[in-house]
């Protein structure tokens, strides 16, 4: 008996301590789960934006304050904008609201908003005019904690700054500075904002000194483009001049001006080259022609190749590298394919375009480090002349002759289970030289009709090429059967199948099916195992 | 007592010698083919995968599953869900997409054939083998059905047929053990991939063959072949442009062999059996003597106290 009442009591003791697990799990997972997923802010341009500074309260206890912003600015219309944004003595007005939002003091940024907000609320409830909440959940309103405001950034692009230029006489001191121990300008060193004020990017130990400082102080790209745009067309608006946006969504449009649009303005003046020779005293390659108009109509800021500086490549990339280039030489400057900034990499960014993706995307990009490189693909760019070749497309167009370069290729690896495919070589050849006859860039850099031939008749022998006057065949090089010797080198099928529907899948062309390229056979092909 | 202590201490004595022989086999079943070379294997190149399904059909046309014509595979409806394998589907192919370029990423899915299996350590009729090609492979006749290989199993491979009322089996892919254990064979699917997807050969040698693939195309790969540590190695090796866990291939699933997991407790379990089995049985005797003896007496006196109460009531 007193054994059963033991068991008894286990029992009883295990269901309790199951029950308190089970409750302890949909406690602890009800917690992961009841989080809401954060919805973006779908609303049109309205000037609303959410206070919240997790960066400065961490975990926050109550949901962020949706602000409407345009509502504040026409209900204080009568007063100016310093009675919420304090002034500097030189007049300007400091965007950050509060203005202890500077010290980054959890205490102080709270109270500052409590006071301003809740202060001015009640006076306007004293002076019996319309105000705003001052209860707590008024403005933490539960149902908005999910909520976020995104602007779009804003791209000070060439039509903008063209129209700045033109509106203010020139005047280049209003905007760009320099700095040297204070902010100074001096005629010809305009430079990009961006080089100092942008803390997202690392910088170079050129700029070590400006990019502390402003790290330091807070003037990041958002904040001084704030300040100095803001004001400005503040104080413009007061003089009764033309005056530039202040409400947000007026800058911040998330319109950007495509490359065609922006090549019709003119450029900024900075007595940049027309055309300019890249070369170097004791180089063992001869200098490029680089047409630098060409490049501006093609890119959308200076800051897509002069990433630091307005000045030349060579002054921080000489020919061994050195600190101020972060070590990067000259050659591989303009050569490396993954960067951004270098001529090669621009170039190999261009190749995934749709027209191009055909033929490149399984063509390695031209890696200077690689042994045995063929010397006619460094002379395209590397020609020695001074002056701008001009393009008149493919050269030997009229080779393309049906008696050199058969029409129609029968391709029948898969004859026993299907009807052998016909590959139109001819039509195919002389479609892709009219696309790249379409483009100035295509067009310089397969100026021979047989760099097309490259596209599928890859890796080939110069010399035995050279000596039949032919590129090879797939079969020269790919066998029939699983290469036992090469596990690299697929087999001819396969090459067929790679090649072809990779190139179509590319550049978007829809026959991708088995029966777009060879129609089935009648009899079945289910018997072949 | 129907059992003398001869015999008692006789038969316990066959007992522990046949659990030591016992463990002796199951460390030899499974031991790592390493000692025999790594065996073959199969490279997945995923960026050449273009979804045909010709290898869904080879495989079910060479293991005799069901199979639909092979124009019926070109249907990419089935894309929509995500498959696995099943009692008559050794492989699948599944789409995923691309997160960087929204394009379509096809990745076969099959048995791993691990270098050191989990269903080879788990299955306790050792049903399965891990042949010094490569290949796991399924013997039938011993299988009890207890399915604890579809448990042990990291990658959820081997199917059970429920559908069978009689003799239900595990299925899973062979890597078409019939057909490699013949020189210059080479697996159904391997065999009639038109994009040369996959690629058979020595294991050690397509682990070259996908690092040099990664070396030789900068920027293309992730710099990593899924399945050359997995779990210990595994035969099928995926490269991907994408990242693994992308396309569906478990990352966190360590680079230590399963069995080992379990390996240490099942050798303490043995030398328990061995070293501690003795006294607990002696003490067991002993216990259930004691009892009896206590037994015994309390019902004597029982006995003596009804035959005292009878006393005094006549």
């Amino acid at each position: 008996m007193k054994e059963r009442a033991v068991y008894k009591r286990i029992l009883y003791f295990s269901i309790i301590l199951a029950f308190f697990g089970a409750a302890l799990f949909v406690v602890l997972t009800g917690d992961t789960y009841s989080r809401e997923e954060t919805k973006t802010h779908d609303g049109k341009p309205e000037d609303r934006l959410i206070i919240a500074h997790a960066d400065i309260f961490g975990r926050l206890e109550r949901p962020g304050v949706l602000f409407d912003h345009g509502l504040h600015v026409e209900a204080s219309e009568k007063e100016s904008c310093d009675t919420c944004h304090p002034g500097t003595d030189d007049g300007n007005l400091i965007f950050a609201f509060p203005f202890r939002l500077m010290d980054r003091n959890r205490e102080h940024v709270m109270d500052g908003f409590h006071k301003k907000c809740i202060g001015c609320h009640n006076r306007m409830t004293e002076a019996k005019k319309k105000a705003g909440p001052v209860r707590c959940g008024e403005c933490h309103a539960e149902e908005k904690h999910s909520l976020r405001t995104v602007y779009p950034r804003v791209d000070f692009d060439f039509t903008t700054h063209e129209k700045h230029v033109r509106s203010l006489q020139k005047r280049c001191i209003l905007c760009h500075h320099s700095y040297n121990e204070e902010l100074v300008y001096e005629e010809g060193t305009e430079q990009s904002c961006y080089y100092c004020h942008d803390a997202q990017e690392q910088r170079g130990p050129s700029l070590a000194e400006e990019t502390k400082l402003t790290l330091a102080k807070g003037l990041s790209i958002r904040n001084v483009s704030h300040a100095r745009c803001v004001n400005c067309h503040l104080d413009r608006a007061k003089e009764g001049a033309k005056a530039g946006p202040v409400a947000c969504a007026q800058c911040h449009t998330g319109r950007y001006r495509t490359i065609e649009e922006l090549s019709k303005v003119s450029r900024p003046d900075r007595d940049q080259p027309e055309t300019h020779l890249i070369h170097s005293e004791n180089g063992r390659m001869k200098g490029v022609q680089f047409d630098h108009a060409f490049h501006e109509k093609n890119t959308p800021h200076c800051r897509c190749c002069h990433h630091e500086t307005l000045r030349a490549c060579r002054e921080c990339h000489g020919p061994k590298g050195s600190s101020k280039g972060a070590w990067i030489s000259a050659a591989h400057a303009y050569h490396d394919i993954f960067s951004g900034y270098s001529c090669a990499g621009c170039h190999n960014a261009r190749k995934a375009d749709t027209q191009c993706a055909g033929c490149h995307h399984h063509l390695t990009g031209l890696d200077m480090q690689k042994k045995g490189q063929q010397r006619e693909y460094c002379g395209v760019c590397h020609s020695g002349k001074r002056e701008v070749p001009v393009q008149t497309g493919m050269r030997a167009l009229s080779e393309l002759t049906p008696e050199k370069v058969p029409e129609k290729v029968t391709v029948n690896v898969l004859e026993k289970e299907y009807e052998p495919a016909v590959f139109p070589h001819l039509r195919i050849i002389r479609k892709l030289a009219a696309i790249s006859n379409e483009s100035k860039m295509a067009s310089y850099f397969h100026q021979d009709v047989r760099t097309l031939c490259r596209g599928c008749h890859h890796r080939s022998d110069a010399g035995a090429e050279a000596a039949r006057n032919k590129p090879p065949y797939c079969r020269n090089c790919h066998s029939v059967t699983f290469d036992p010797k090469d596990m690299n080198r697929p087999r001819l099928l396969a090459v067929y199948h790679r090649q072809c529907m990779a190139c179509h899948e590319k550049m978007k062309i829809r026959a991708v099916g088995c029966e777009d390229c060879h129609k089935a056979k009648k009899t079945g092909p289910d018997d072949i195992f | 007592m129907g059992i003398s202590r001869r015999n008692f201490l006789i038969r316990s004595a066959a007992l522990a010698g046949a659990a030591v022989v016992g463990s002796i086999t199951k460390v030899r079943a499974g031991q790592t083919p390493d000692s025999r070379g790594e065996g073959y294997g199969v490279l997945i190149d995923t960026t050449f995968c273009n979804g045909c399904r010709k290898c869904e059909w080879a495989c079910n046309e060479w293991n005799k599953n069901p199979n639909q014509p092979i124009k019926a595979y070109e249907n990419k409806s089935v894309f929509e869900t995500y498959r696995r394998t099943h009692a008559h589907t050794f492989t699948v192919v599944n789409r995923f997409i691309n997160p960087l370029n929204a394009e379509p990423v096809y990745v076969k899915k099959q048995c791993m054939h691990c270098q050191d299996p989990a269903c080879v350590s788990a299955c306790f009729v050792e049903a399965f083998t891990k042949t010094g090609r490569g290949a796991v492979i399924y013997n039938p006749d011993v299988c009890v059905g207890c399915r604890y290989c579809m448990i042990a199993c990291p990658f959820d491979i081997p199917a059970y047929e429920y559908h069978e009322p009689v003799s239900p089996g595990v299925t899973k892919c062979t890597l078409c053990y019939d057909r490699i254990r013949r020189d210059g064979g080479l697996p159904a699917c391997v065999e009639v991939c038109p994009t040369e997807t996959l690629r058979f050969g020595p294991r050690k040698e397509l682990i070259a063959v996908a690092h040099e693939r990664i070396r030789n195309n900068l920027k293309k790969y992730v710099d990593y072949v899924y399945g050359e540590h997995e779990v210990g190695g595994t035969s099928w090796l995926y490269l991907s442009a994408v990242p693994f866990e992308e396309i569906g291939l478990r990352q966190d699933l360590g680079t230590r062999p399963i069995p080992d997991t379990g390996k240490g407790f099942m050798f303490m379990v043995k030398v328990l059996e061995i070293v501690a089995a003795w006294p607990l049985v002696f003490a067991a005797f002993h216990a259930i003597a004691r009892l009896r003896k206590k037994n015994a007496d309390t019902r004597v006196s029982a006995d003596d106290k009804n035959a005292e109460e009878h006393d005094r009531k006549s």
